[in-house]
């Protein structure tokens, strides 16, 4: 980013420094080993406000000191950080602040770790004249259950406000009062809740607030930072575990402006607590009881060696790159069978597979700090994958980037979009085939297409060669998915989305969606994307597991009565099934069915790859010993492949990443050194030249899939039935009926459960309506309601909406009781209230 | 909502019990319109505020000047309502209330007597007059200088204010949005008791009217008679 | 010497503040002038030869500010600063109260001379009374097709907006004005952006005081070598001055810069009450630091005052007699600055709360020796080393008052000493 400014020169204390003009003094002062001191400047938090005046300096020809933070440096600027009047101004400072700062660092848990503990003693004049009462508050209270504060301690730096308003714009951390009585608070003592707020804790330059979760846990001299990725989700942030007697106390950001600008979401802020839960499946079981691993080991051996070609495996989004890789090449050589899958939301044919993941189309998370327009479809970043709903934010508010959204729900980036279209639950591809006729030149608009209205607001926001299109996996969901896949891919040729400032990102449904699928855990690509023999999707592994068509499953970290659509069918099928092995860190719905229960590394304690949905291949480390008698997961899969038959030869997790480098020929030459800490993307690689060829330009055709022949009008009934589902239902809203959506949200998952710092936010089952339809209804926010669909019903909460289209109805999936899943998407449903007004 | 007492002084058990009783749903976001009752005589001033500024949050001060006519103090209740017809959060509200003086948010009495504390009217006697102020309507003169009180009937509400701009007049008060001075004891106990009977405040002493201290319009200047048309 | 009349003239003709009477006495003639005739630049290039400047405070070129404006397709704004709070001021109150057309035309001419197509008046909230008076003005103005979407029939925009504050001194000061009137909290922004490049809404903002606008028809009609005959070469034309403590006459007068001090306090304000002397006066408000009766000589101009050691300001005088207590009045000026500071900045949020703190223990007899030397080391850090202007603004009266009147300090010191 420093590369287009000029280099410049400038004299900080006599010594030559060399820097990018306009950047600001306190960085480049840096260059030449000069520290000036600060507590408000924080470029991540946006443009410094030059508040707590700590970084006074002296530059010549400026009568008055300047604030180093907010001082552009000149070519020939001479600066002077040590002169007389530059100590006094920045000794008074640090006296000013420690006017009301409670010398109490001895019992402070930031002590050891404070800048104006470091701040005083390198910069202070190292005693107080104040003599006076310092100011009180109650202290410390909790701001949330995760975050305390201490308003005695606070100096007024304005981060945790600034972040508030400016970053997650969440705007419920406040600064009220005015003056020396100014204090961080919210609206009438309400708890500061919002999916950001752990943030506050770290930008926090004293002891003010702090961490329910880490307090008195421990002190900086025992313990080690130690840096790794948080696979909670696809945002895949950089993180620093920190570790105290080999357990995991705390997570820090470990900023990377590729992947997450230095920022977490709560559930990677304080989902570690999970890492030594005295839940977790501690040693493997076979057939209920504990067993040692080499007969686990065997036993799955035999158990497989008997189902063979009747195995099928499903592999969670937590498992690494070398984890899928290694399952897929167990069930494909050794057991001959091509049914893999990582995607939860059906088949994936091959053309648009590899056509929305041309390295070209493929845009970096940098771009959209840069890019005109950011089209958002069939997602709500806030849940999907969260650090991207900051990104998004940051692009509108200082890049002026503008932001359209089309989505089935609302989300939470409407507020700051300049448009925000809503589609019916299962419309979107009917919606992207209506926006790819507005983008494409030649293209008649179908006159009454419903959707023609709002795709030509969308399309007029756009700007070709320079808009990135987020797009939620979950639009290839469904019936609709193919089309909805096939229009995707128009409009982003029609955005000429190949440009350098355009692209495409993906929000994969699962945290290593992207890398699992390149490394081959889909039921007709191999390794590579490589097209293969072929096999079954998830929901047929569930209905051949139900017939008896298929003898075994093997669940690699994933839990489909949770996790996957049909929860409830899913029961059946692993009740049914004759094998069933589970890999899992806890016991769940789906583990009670297993014969044999492996358990499963936790994100911190592997070693292997991860893709971001953004090609970047990112590394997870080791950073504390296995829980119980965990194993590596590559180590026993390994010895399992061997004992089926098929060495592999591999010896290590580098071996490991060689080897499936060897098959996924853009992966080509891959290694750990390569990819560092901060990752590499593989598009940025010479090795992306071997990415399989589009199979034409434009859409994909359909047609080259032979067995599932789409004609380009789209034929529904064998669509449908190829997929399982019936006929796309009448259109939402018609007669009143309401049509059912569902969504993942970000705290229905079980890290949400298993922690139990963040057990508060685990979501009731909240049926969300327009608020239209409540009134035709007679619904009331928190009325007690059953959603009823083909005989199947689950219990929910109303949640009346603005901004819902009317005759949409949202439940959520993954919640830990009354699951979503239990209902199939898209389909009409019936609403009775329940209790006491119901009569 | 528990009351928030340090968490410190607490057992485990209370400690758990206090964080278990923060739900998700008490953080207060945006309110959506339909979950707040908002008088329409409300609604319609923070509408037209918001329509006359290029930037809708340009509307944030008129709409709480709006609420404070309405509920007579910007009340939680009434931030929430001015918060949803604006959409943005309360807390964003309450941070300008708490900011700004003129904002009341505490509940306070009918009348609003604000008294000049500031150097000129310091000069001319203005300690004297919040004495006066206060003992006619029975509230603590201490306590009315620094925070401001208001009176056990709810009628009158004392506060010592910085400058109001009229030393001209000093010592002086803005009484219900109306400035009157050079004010005595007598006047004092004489207003209140206009505030308590509804009768016309201190007929004579208002600012309106009153002229210029230059007295009249002296000689044109030879300079200004060459303005056109003068 | 008596007043110069030019924003004062008719002042107290009846029905002054409506829009028959000022038409009446010519108001909008240059308005109509303008818009009709004139180019923005040529209007702008008048009040630049005029030599006006800002009657603020900071006394910088009006003219010269407008120019600094970027031309351009982007939206441009003018903003009035009607947010009189300093102590010792009350001039705006009397020109917007009698007057208000005349600020209007002022406004709408400005808004023209650089392309802005939304003005607004930020008044502070108190002057509720006032603002209700501008308000109907303006409905006036616009009914007469002065204000609009449509100036004259000229196809020229300006609206008007009224915007009352809600109480708070900090928002006089220009980037905390624009926070304001964006709807945040009154905080100072950090400069540069200078507002004339990066103000309201991100966009280019020429901020004038009322006074200043005021002036605006007047230099427009009458052209700048008029309103040069004025005043002095470096401060042109006339200022309102006000002038309160203890005089006879307290009140607002309007001079030609370069008339004694003297001659304003005892000549127009009638000096001081029977049988009392000057003690201490602050000649540009309470942020000035304050002088002796020993100065009463110097002449009422920028130059003259800064040369002393204090400064102008807004022009207004605060006169005390000899009955005052100087630690008493230090603490009431401290306080008030205590009160104001909005807390953004270190030195200003602390030092104001500590030097109350010290004053307070000086005052009521549980100050130490040491603290006179604390108080005036603090005033010391505060200055230079602040955000904004509003810690100086405290320092540098206490610190003059410390510093000329360290006497009656001690005194206070060891007077209750000696009682306790």
């Amino acid at each position: 980013m420093s590369a287009d400014r000029q280099q410049i020169t400038l004299v900080v204390d006599g010594v030559e420094v060399e820097a990018s003009e306009g950047a600001m003094l306190v960085d480049a002062a840096k260059g030449g080993d000069v520290e000036i001191p600060v507590f408000c400047y924080e470029p991540k938090l946006g443009p410094p406000v030059g508040a707590c005046r700590m970084c006074l300096v002296e530059v010549e020809g400026i009568p008055k000191l300047q604030t180093a933070c907010s001082t552009p440096v000149r070519d020939g600027m001479v600066v002077y950080t040590q002169t007389e009047r530059v100590r006094e101004a920045q000794e008074s400072v640090v006296e000013f602040l420690l006017v009301n700062h409670p010398l109490d660092c001895p019992v402070c848990d930031k002590g050891g770790e404070c800048p104006l503990q470091d701040i005083a003693m390198g910069w202070g004049p190292g005693r107080s004249r104040f003599t006076d009462p310092k100011r009180h508050f109650r202290k410390p209270v909790p701001l949330s259950p995760l975050v305390r504060i201490d308003r005695e301690r606070c100096i007024l730096c304005y981060r945790c406000v600034r972040f508030s308003q400016e970053v997650a714009e969440d705007e419920q951390l406040q600064l009220l009062e005015r003056g020396a009585a100014s204090y961080v608070g919210t609206y009438d003592d309400r708890p500061y809740i919002a999916p950001f707020h752990g943030n506050v804790i770290e930008l926090c330059p004293v002891g003010a607030l702090t961490s329910e979760a880490y307090r008195f846990r421990a002190r900086p001299w025992d313990i080690e930072d130690a840096g790794s990725i948080c696979t909670l989700c696809p945002s895949q942030c950089n993180v620093k575990f920190t570790v105290r007697d080999e357990r995991v106390a705390r997570v820090l950001a470990r900023d990377n402006a590729e992947v997450d600008d230095g920022w977490l979401c709560d559930k990677g802020r304080f989902g570690f607590q999970m890492v030594s839960s005295a839940e977790r499946i501690a040693e493997p079981r076979v057939a209920g009881s504990p067993a040692d691993w080499a007969t686990a080991v065997r036993t799955a051996a035999a158990r497989l060696r008997d189902a063979g070609a009747s195995t099928a495996a499903i592999v969670g989004g937590q498992a690494t790159n070398e984890e899928g890789y290694l399952v897929q090449r167990i069930l494909r050589r050794a057991l001959g069978s091509q049914h893999v899958d990582s995607r939860p939301g059906g088949r994936l044919h091959a053309e648009l597979a590899i056509g929305l993941s041309q390295p070209e189309l493929s845009a970096p998370v940098r771009a959209l700090d840069e890019a005109e327009a950011v089209l958002v479809v069939g997602c709500d970043p806030l849940h999907a994958m969260p650090i991207l709903d900051l990104r998004l934010r940051k692009a509108i508010r200082r890049s002026g980037t503008r932001v359209v959204v089309a989505s089935e729900r609302p989300t939470a980036l409407d507020g700051g979009a300049e448009e925000a279209a809503r589609y019916a639950p299962g419309e979107a591809g009917a919606f992207l085939a209506a926006l790819s006729r507005e983008l494409a030149s030649d293209a008649m608009p179908i006159e009454d297409d419903p959707h023609r209205a709002d795709a030509e607001q969308i399309a007029g926001e756009l700007r070709p060669g320079s808009t990135v299109i987020v797009w939620g996996e979950r639009i290839g969901h469904g019936a609709d998915g193919q089309r909805a896949l096939e229009a995707l891919l128009s409009c982003a040729r029609a955005l000429r989305c190949e440009d350098p400032a355009g692209g495409l990102i993906e929000v994969p449904d699962d945290a290593n969606g992207r890398g699992l699928r390149e490394v081959g855990c889909l039921p007709r690509l191999g390794p590579g994307l490589a097209e293969t023999d072929e096999g079954m999707d998830i929901a047929e592994i569930r209905e051949a597991l139900t017939s008896g068509e298929l003898d075994a499953v093997v669940l690699f970290e994933v839990d489909p009565v949770r996790e996957l659509p049909d929860g409830p069918a899913w029961r059946e099928a692993l009740r049914t099934a004759r094998t069933v092995i589970a890999v899992s860190m806890f016991d769940n719905g789906s583990t009670e069915y297993a014969d044999v229960v492996l358990p499963a590394e936790a994100y911190a304690e592997k070693e292997g790859t991860v893709t971001h949905p953004d090609g970047r291949v990112q590394r997870l480390r080791a950073t504390v010993p296995h829980f119980g008698d965990v194993r590596l997961g590559w180590h026993w899969l390994v010895e399992l492949s061997a004992l089926l038959g098929e060495e592999t030869g591999i010896d290590s997790v580098l071996e490991t990443l060689e080897a499936l480098a060897a098959e996924v020929p853009f992966y080509a030459g891959l290694t750990h050194d390569e990819i560092g800490g901060r990752g590499v993307r593989w598009q940025e690689r010479d090795a992306a030249a071997a990415f399989p060829a589009s199979a034409g330009d434009g859409a994909a055709s359909p047609e080259a899939d032979s067995t599932k022949a789409v004609s380009d009008g789209i034929d529904r009934e064998v669509l449908a039935e190829a997929s399982g589902e019936p006929a796309p239902p009448p259109p939402a809203g018609a007669n009143g009926a309401l049509r059912l959506g569902t969504y993942r949200d970000l705290w229905a998952t079980e890290v949400t459960d298993r922690n139990p710092a963040l057990r508060f936010l685990g979501p009731r089952q909240t049926l969300e309506l327009a608020v239209s339809d409540g009134e035709r209804l007679g619904l009331a926010d928190g009325d007690e309601v059953e959603v009823r669909s083909n005989g199947t019903s689950v219990r929910a909460r109303v949640d009346l909406r603005e901004r819902m289209r009317p005759g949409a109805a949202f439940l959520i999936e993954g919640t830990a009781a009354d699951n979503a899943n239990a209902l199939a998407a898209a389909r009409t449903v019936e609403v009775a209230r329940i209790g006491p007004e119901a009569e | 909502m528990t009351e928030l007492r340090p968490t410190d002084e607490m057992t485990a058990a209370e400690r758990e019990a206090l964080i278990a009783s923060m739900r998700p749903e008490d953080a207060e976001g945006v309110p959506e319109l339909h979950e707040v009752e908002v008088p329409d005589e409300l609604r319609e001033q923070i509408e037209a505020a918001m329509s006359r500024y290029p930037q809708l949050r340009s509307a944030a001060i008129p709409a709480l000047w709006a609420l404070q006519r309405y509920h007579g103090w910007c009340s939680p209740e009434g931030i929430r309502q001015a918060a949803a017809v604006m959409g943005v959060t309360p807390a964003y509200l309450e941070a300008l209330a708490t900011f700004y003086d003129l904002f009341r948010t505490t509940p306070a009495g009918r009348h609003q007597v604000l008294v000049c504390h500031n150097i000129s009217c310091w000069l001319r006697g203005a300690d004297d007059l919040t004495r006066a102020f206060c003992e006619a309507a029975g509230v603590g003169a201490h306590e009315a200088d620094h925070d401001g009180a208001s009176s056990e009937d709810g009628e009158i509400f004392i506060k010592g204010f910085e400058c109001l701009g009229a030393c001209d007049i000093a010592p002086m008060a803005s009484i219900d949005q109306r400035y009157y001075g050079p004010l005595d004891g007598d006047d004092a106990v004489a207003a209140i008791k206009q505030l308590r009977t509804g009768a016309e405040v201190l007929p004579g002493k208002a600012l309106a009217g009153r002229p210029t201290a230059g007295g009249p319009e002296p000689e044109a200047d030879p300079r200004e008679a060459e303005m056109e048309g003068a | 010497m008596p007043e110069t009349r030019l924003l004062f003239r008719h002042i107290d003709e009846p029905g002054l503040s409506s829009i028959d009477v000022y038409r009446k006495l010519g108001g909008y003639r240059t308005l109509d002038k303008a818009f009709k005739e004139l180019e923005p630049e040529e209007v702008l290039a008048e009040l630049e030869n005029s030599g006006l400047r800002g009657r603020g405070g900071a006394g910088f070129s009006m003219g010269k500010k407008g120019s600094f404006l970027p031309r351009g397709e982007m939206e441009k704004y003018l903003c009035c600063n009607a947010d009189e709070s300093e102590p010792g001021a009350f001039k705006d109150r009397e020109l917007m109260t009698k007057n208000p057309h005349q600020l209007i035309e002022g406004c709408a001419i400005a808004a023209l001379a650089v392309d802005a197509t939304y003005a607004f008046i930020f008044i502070r909230g108190e002057y509720w009374e006032v603002a209700d008076i501008l308000d109907r003005a303006v409905a006036e103005a616009y009914e007469a097709g002065y204000l609009g979407r449509n100036i004259l029939g000229t196809g020229k925009r300006v609206e008007l907006v009224v915007h009352r504050g809600a109480g708070a001194y900090i928002c006089g000061e220009e980037t905390a004005l624009l926070d304001a009137l964006e709807g945040k909290r009154g905080n100072p922004r950090l400069k540069p952006p200078f507002p004339a490049i990066q103000g309201l809404y991100g966009g280019p903002t020429l901020i004038n005081n009322v006074e200043t606008l005021s002036n605006v028809p007047h230099i427009v009609r009458n052209g700048a070598d008029w309103y040069r005959r004025f005043g002095t070469e470096e401060s042109t034309g006339t200022k309102v001055v006000s002038v309160s403590g203890h005089v006879e006459r307290p009140g607002n007068y309007e001079i030609e810069l370069g008339i004694s001090s003297r001659e304003i306090i005892y000549g127009l304000a009638g000096g001081p009450l029977e049988g009392r002397r000057v003690k201490a006066w602050f000649p540009g408000g309470s942020s000035a630091p304050v002088l002796t009766e020993d100065d009463l000589d110097l002449p009422y101009t920028f130059e003259a005052l800064a040369k002393a050691g204090s400064m102008l300001g807004s022009g207004s005088i605060i006169v005390a007699d000899e009955t005052v207590s100087i630690p008493e009045l230090a603490l009431r000026t401290a306080r008030f600055y205590h009160h104001e500071s909005c807390g953004k900045c270190t030195p200003c949020r602390e030092g104001t709360n500590w030097t109350v703190k010290m004053l307070e223990r000086v005052v009521n007899g549980m100050g130490t020796p040491m603290d006179l030397d604390i108080i005036s080391s603090v005033q010391e850090n505060i200055i230079g080393h602040c955000l904004c202007v509003l810690g100086d603004s405290m320092a540098m009266p206490v610190g003059s008052m410390v510093q000329k009147f360290r006497g009656e300090f001690e005194a206070a010191l060891e007077g209750v000493r000696v009682a306790a």
